[in-house]
């Protein structure tokens, strides 16, 4: 019999050996649950905001004059800056096109000049509407001389007076006098008041186009809209008010005129791009697992969970409905509850999404496009651009996209897609006259394709990778956003990744054999009780 | 073989045991919700407790790898097919039938061939496959890894496989924990250490006799066949107040005795050597220091090689005894009333004058070294035997009237009283007194 004694002297033994065991268990909880909350400091390296001395451009007695023309103030300000016009003139801004090799090898101009997209399809033939965004004057037709710099709008970029606006569809100009466009009044600029108050681009002045790309708010990219001036750090840390205070030019840094950055929807090499580890390094994370993602992961992917926070931006295009009327005969304009036009006579249907979760591609910088007179294939969908990289491309990335989608005019004969006559007062433009046919035909003539006279629609999609709205750090990504069964890397099958991918004839091969051996334990233990009666 | 309780798994054993215990299950839990099975605490979380508890895993696995060497442990898991047929038979069969195991659990043998087999295969397969897929997938680093060949699937192909083959195991385990002599006694096992094993009943009395060889009161001696002392234990270096084995070791026999003494110690040993047996003598020894002490003496050959290498046997301190009983031995000389003694064999081994008086011989050694029987009337003889028995399992009797055949044939009553010798806890002989009645009864 166990006397006091040696049963405490037991009962501390075992409770030793107990606390042995766990001992190193607390220690490790406590350890790593202390270091959560550690504050992580913003890596941020590279970073300097342009600071370029002020000149009172008011003092200058070139600007001490009313200007007739716009040309007019371009001229006094080349007089000046006088290497200025052959800088603008080589970017991609002015030309619209930048150095692509084909399939083949050859090097052609590609850009936003004869490339189609699934939005408003193609300029050519539609210049006046399409080049109010250029940086330009009077691109009207093929004619366009992109070597006069008189031409150069210089101000739709250096506007400080935010009084600058070009005419919808007045191929590059502001108005002359007093007009209407839709609802809007445009006035003629007071060009000398703008020549005196002029600087670095502004947000608003990138916005003026690139926020309303597609005709309107947020149509085209998802990832930028009117309201970046003025919004907080949920919707972007960079540009929040409350937050970075920063402009677009701050990361788009340029130099001679050349901007950096471009967007793959119709940019298609590995060039001029601007990226987050420019500031924030290549590791920036304190975790070490996170900082081995950065190789196959683009930080874009976790730190821009949704797009489209405050507008909605357009997902779907559906030209095909396009032509439907009021019974009077006049424009079908249909809403939806957040005002979004979701039909119109001229163009179809819509469909608009706010808040989106991008879908993700391997890119590793160069992208493919469709030009013009390429063949399709008709039983597939078409991709105007494609974003090139796979799991095991070492150079490509996984990234955030919104996918634009549409059904669009394309030659079911030629099996090429169509660029349509849409804008214009005369006899075939489809916004006037309502018919794919002459559309299609004065659309092609003018980009010298033929076109058989019979016409179709085909799904088409186009790739915009999203590179803003970058969210603070509470909203990123989690590791289960992809790493789980119904992970948001559904689509890229090329690779294992962990939590997603299993093998299912494991699983059940796994769990059968668990299951049998448990099965088969409670009917040995069971036999056991049965016929010794062990208990 | 003897069931006893035996201190089998010692604490860092079973700090490990407990400790990968833990570890696999945590392993398992985190493990299998990175697999994606479900969600329970997150796979960021479970991705950083899984790697936290691999790292404390591999720590543990060093030490007990380590463990394993320095304490010979390894051998445990040598793997043999010796029975390894019954142990699944037992298990299949036998242990509904109640049949005892097919092996034994020693200290030395603390698992089953099954057990070895299984236990090895862990060692040496399943954990170290763990180990290393798991660290490949830890530090994989996406295709520009020169391992991309194989990729991170068959990475993590393996091991998952290897997570099932644990949990199947760790299943098995914990339900053949209960094949023990009660269904929890293996896991008590493992808690204090403490288990009722098998232990070799013969090795087990090894130990003991060495125990007490070494620790006896009881002095021990060996000496080979030319008389010189080759061993002794503590208790007879401390009986011959020797402070140094390395003295007597080597010796002949003679230096423990005094001169006069010898001759019948040589005669003793004489006999030995001719293959008797001595017990029970008393003798007396000559100390280191000259003083001299008394012990009672036995003596045996050693047997080696069927040819008698020497003799051994050992020596019980009766000095303290003696001196304490002088006094005794005085009253019992002098005394009218007959003192006898005799040992376990009713052989005759010591009387008083008066004994020798009453039973009318004239001197001691006409009895001494004698049966009892000489002084008995053979009618009475199964009498006493039995009485003498009696007292030699313990009895102690008195004022028993008997009647004895002296020396001169004549017969004459006495009264008797008989009590147990002890040697230590054994009863070594008889001894007791009688007084004579003859006289009174024919006075009567």
């Amino acid at each position: 019999m166990l006397t006091v004694k040696t049963s405490k002297r037991k009962f501390i033994k075992l409770f030793s050996l107990f606390i042995a065991i766990m001992l190193p268990w607390l220690i490790a909880i406590v350890y790593f649950n202390n270091s959560d909350g550690e504050e992580i400091p913003l890596r941020s390296i590279n970073f300097i905001k342009d600071t370029i001395s002020k000149v009172d451009h008011s003092k200058f007695a070139i600007l001490q004059q009313e200007f007739e023309t716009p040309q007019e103030l371009t001229v006094a300000c080349l007089s000046c800056h006088n290497q200025t016009g052959r800088e603008v003139m080589q970017t991609s801004h002015w030309k619209w096109t930048r150095d692509y090799i084909t399939d083949s090898g050859d090097t052609i101009q590609l850009g936003k000049k004869n490339i189609i997209n699934n939005f408003c399809i193609g300029v050519s033939s539609n210049e006046r509407r399409c080049t109010s965004c250029h940086i330009g004057y009077g691109w009207e037709n093929n004619d366009f001389d992109f070597t006069e710099s008189k031409n150069i709008d210089c101000i739709v970029c250096h506007d400080r007076s935010g009084t600058y606006k070009k005419f919808p569809s007045g191929a590059g100009y502001p108005v002359k006098e007093e007009k209407k466009f839709g609802k809007e009044i445009y006035y003629p600029p007071d060009y000398k008041l703008i020549s005196q108050n002029i600087g670095p681009p502004t947000n608003e002045n990138c916005g003026a186009c690139h926020f309303v790309g597609g005709g309107g708010n947020n149509v085209k990219h998802g990832d930028i809209a009117m309201e970046m001036s003025n919004i907080g750090k949920t919707v972007d840390v960079h540009l929040a008010v409350d937050g970075g205070k920063m402009g677009c030019v701050d990361c788009h840094k340029t130099e001679r005129h050349n901007i950096g950055g471009s967007l793959y929807s119709i940019a298609s090499t590995d060039e001029n791009r601007i990226s987050c580890e420019q500031c924030h390094s290549e590791e920036p994370h304190i975790d070490r697992t996170l900082n081995l993602h950065t190789r196959k992961i683009a930080c874009q992917t976790c730190h821009i969970p949704v797009y489209a926070k405050v507008s909605a931006t357009k997902m779907e295009w559906d030209w095909s409905t396009a032509g439907e009327f009021n019974e009077d005969g006049s424009i079908l304009v249909k809403k939806d509850s957040a005002g979004n036009i979701i039909y119109h006579s001229m163009k179809g249907t819509f469909s608009w999404e706010s808040d989106v979760e991008p879908e993700y591609y391997w890119f590793n910088g160069n992208a493919r496009h469709y030009l013009m007179g390429d063949k399709i294939d008709t039983t597939e969908v078409v991709q105007l651009n494609s974003l090139l990289g796979s799991y095991n491309d070492r150079s490509a990335k996984i990234v955030p996209v919104k996918v634009h989608r549409s059904q669009q005019i394309y030659d079911p004969l030629n099996e090429t897609m169509i660029l349509p006559h849409l804008y214009g007062k005369d006899s075939t433009a489809f916004w006037t006259n309502f018919d794919w046919n002459k559309a299609a035909e004065t659309g092609m003539r003018s980009v010298n394709l033929p076109y058989s006279g019979k016409y179709a629609f085909i799904s088409t999609e186009m790739y915009w990778p999203i590179n803003h709205m970058v969210a603070p750090i509470e909203n990123t990504l989690k590791c289960a956003d992809c790493h789980a069964r119904d992970s948001r890397l559904q689509n890229l099958t090329d690779f294992y990744l962990p939590g997603r991918d299993y093998s299912s004839f494991l699983d059940l091969l796994g769990f059968g054999i668990i299951i049998m051996v448990f099965i088969g334990v409670i009917i040995h233990g069971s036999l056991r009780i049965f016929k010794n009666k062990i208990f | 073989m003897i069931k006893k309780r035996t201190y089998i798994y010692r604490s860092f054993e079973r700090f490990w045991h407990w400790s990968q215990a833990l570890l696999i299950f945590f392993l398992a839990f985190t493990g299998f919700e990175i697999h994606g099975t479900y969600d329970f605490i997150g796979f960021e979380n479970s991705v950083k407790w899984h790697d936290i508890a691999a790292w404390a895993f591999l720590v543990l696995i060093v030490f007990t790898i380590f463990w394993h060497f320095v304490t010979g442990e390894w051998k445990q898991y040598i793997p043999t097919t010796k029975f390894i047929k019954a142990q699944v038979s037992f298990y299949i069969t036998g242990i509904f039938k109640g049949a005892p195991h097919p092996t034994h659990k020693t200290i030395y043998t603390k698992f089953n061939p099954l057990q070895r087999v299984i236990y090895l295969g862990l060692k040496i397969l399943i954990l170290p496959v763990q180990f290393l897929t798991g660290f490949i997938y830890m530090f994989y680093i996406y295709p520009d890894n020169p391992a991309h060949e194989f990729g991170l699937e068959i990475i993590a192909t393996i091991h998952t496989i290897g997570a099932f083959a644990l949990l199947a195991f760790v299943i098995a385990h914990v339900y053949l924990t209960t094949t023990g002599d009660t269904p929890l006694s293996s896991i008590k096992a493992m808690i204090t250490g403490w288990e009722v094993i098998d232990v070799d009943e013969k090795e087990e009395r090894m130990k003991h006799l060495q125990k007490s060889l070494d620790e006896s009161v009881a002095g021990y001696y060996r000496m080979d066949k030319e008389g010189r002392i080759i061993d002794v234990n503590e208790a007879w270096l401390e009986m011959y107040k020797y402070t140094d084995r390395n003295i007597v070791i080597g010796k002949h026999y003679s230096v423990t005795r005094d001169e006069k003494n010898v001759k019948e110690l040589d005669e003793l040993v004489a006999k030995v050597m001719n293959g008797e047996s001595i017990t029970g003598i008393p003798a007396k020894r000559k100390c280191m220091d000259g003083t001299k002490g008394k012990h009672v003496l036995s003596a045996n050959p050693v047997i080696e090689d069927g040819e008698i290498a020497g003799m051994e046997g050992f020596i019980l301190d009766i000095t303290e005894k003696e001196e304490f009983s002088e006094h005794m031995n005085y009253v019992v000389r002098n005394s009218s009333a007959g003192y006898y003694r005799m040992d376990e064999n009713k052989i005759i081994v010591d009387v008083n004058d008066a004994w020798l008086k009453i039973c009318k011989y004239g001197n001691k050694s006409e009895v001494i070294g004698k049966h009892c029987s000489i002084i008995c009337r053979p009618t009475e003889l199964d009498n006493l035997e039995t009485k003498f028995e009696r007292v030699l399992k313990g009895e102690t009797m008195s004022g028993i009237i008997g009647t004895r055949k002296c020396k001169d044939g004549s017969v004459g009553k006495h009264i008797l009283s008989a009590n147990p010798i002890y040697v230590g806890n054994l009863i070594a002989g008889i001894e007791g007194f009688i007084l004579d009645i003859t006289k009174l009864e024919k006075d009567l």
